[in-house]
């Protein structure tokens, strides 16, 4: 079932932040690792992914580097900050609030 | 990569509009980004085309990923929104404690703005040296000024090398400032129309007599609260991330001030020098985006001959 647009907005950045509290990655890397997860229920638009990393980059939340690795291209990736990891942890109180009050509903 | 992404990254980078440094770095992880794309495709078995047009489709809009981009970087700290605003305060605290006539105060403000101007302009041109940019343009005023006041030989002599001299010098700083972003342009040339109104108002013919002085002196309360006006403006403009409400302020202000300029002349500033200056404003606003459009047409077009040339020299 594809999801709604609303609520893929409202989710894009806390699973960002998910996944790159769990290892440092780059911006393809995310996209892919996304889709596996969630099997094939997340599929964010490639080029808008950028924006949204330079978005929780600005506020603080990751941090880009790049990395030159052996046998590859040169790749910026990002690694969550404190400040990050903060923001994390009390958005996964919110969305678990929110699932448990919306499954009290359904 | 195909000459469709190619393409695709340059129209990026022609919306971006944000630091130098930090595009270079975006357009990288883009470039990186599609070449990732393309292999992981023409490895699924498309071809070279299909996987390019495929690649574009998954990438989405060039425009809205800039827009985007632009929106994530383009916000200024509270204190760049200090700086940028700091040469319109300096003014306006000048005029509105009446120092302006000191000429140490006035050297300071000006020395400062020369070596801020020289400062930024070396040091990557950040979005706060902008405002600063346009009162570099000031000792070019005041050269223009003072010129009529030579003997008449010499001024004979210098008029004709001057204005040549000036317009280039104002050129080269407007299509530098273009280059960056025509919003800054627009920022850097809004205190034109309301100096040039206060001007008419103390010096109606253009002259500097003692009648002028105390003209200043009347009316540099309102001349002050103009520039703390702009100073204000410049500080919202710098901490408001979308585009078009960067816009909308640029021309309320310039409006708003405008009619505060005509309404404490009192009836110094005619109807008719009041919509002059209103079209001279609009003007200043327009000449940059006109500017931008044929800057950026023409680094396209050269840019397509280069790239279009390349595989002829390589066959020869």
């Amino acid at each position: 079932m594809e999801p709604r647009r609303e609520l893929i907005r409202g989710s894009a950045n806390s699973l960002l932040l998910c996944l790159i509290g769990q290892q440092s990655m780059y911006g393809y890397q995310i996209i892919k690792e996304l889709e596996k997860r969630s099997q094939g229920y997340f599929k964010f638009k490639e080029g808008t992914l950028y924006p949204a990393l330079h978005r929780l980059e600005k506020a603080g939340l990751i941090l880009g580097k790049w990395q030159l690795l052996s046998n590859s291209r040169p790749r910026r990736y990002y690694r969550i900050t404190a400040k990050g990891h903060s923001k994390l942890a009390a958005e996964r109180v919110h969305w678990q609030d929110f699932l448990h009050a919306m499954n009290l509903i359904f | 990569m195909t000459t469709s992404l190619s393409h695709y990254l340059e129209d990026i980078r022609d919306n971006l509009r944000i630091d130098r440094s930090e595009e270079r770095e975006v357009i990288s992880e883009l470039e990186t980004h599609v070449e990732d794309k393309l292999q992981e495709l023409k490895e699924a078995g498309l071809s070279e085309e299909e996987a390019t047009e495929t690649c574009l489709g998954l990438l989405g809009s060039a425009k809205l990923i800039a827009r985007q981009i632009y929106e994530a970087h383009s916000q200024g700290s509270w204190r760049q929104a200090l700086l940028a605003s700091m040469p319109h305060l300096l003014f306006g605290i000048l005029f509105v404690l009446n120092w302006w006539h000191h000429i140490g105060w006035l050297s300071i403000t000006l020395t400062l703005i020369l070596v801020t101007v020289i400062y930024g302009w070396v040091h990557g041109k950040p979005t706060w040296v902008f405002s600063w940019l346009g009162y570099s343009l000031l000792p070019v005023v005041v050269v223009g000024l003072l010129l009529p006041h030579l003997p008449k030989g010499w001024s004979l002599l210098a008029i004709p090398l001057y204005f040549p001299l000036a317009l280039w010098w104002l050129f080269c700083i407007v299509v530098q400032t273009t280059r960056r972003d025509w919003l800054f342009s627009s920022l850097m040339l809004l205190p034109t129309p309301i100096i040039i109104g206060w001007f008419l108002t103390v010096a109606p013919d253009g002259r500097f007599t003692e009648y002028t002085l105390q003209r200043v002196y009347y009316f540099a309360p309102w001349i002050g609260l103009s520039f703390l006006i702009l100073a204000l403006t410049i500080a919202a403009f710098i901490r408001l991330r979308q585009r078009w409400l960067r816009i909308v302020l640029l021309i309320i202000s310039g409006l708003l001030t405008l009619t505060m300029v005509a309404y404490y002349a009192s009836g110094r500033l005619s109807l008719t020098t009041f919509v002059g200056l209103i079209l001279v404003m609009w003007g200043l606003f327009l000449v940059p985006p006109l500017l931008d459009r044929w800057l950026r047409k023409g680094r396209r077009i050269f840019k397509r001959r280069i790239s279009y040339r390349l595989p002829t020299r390589v066959a020869n």
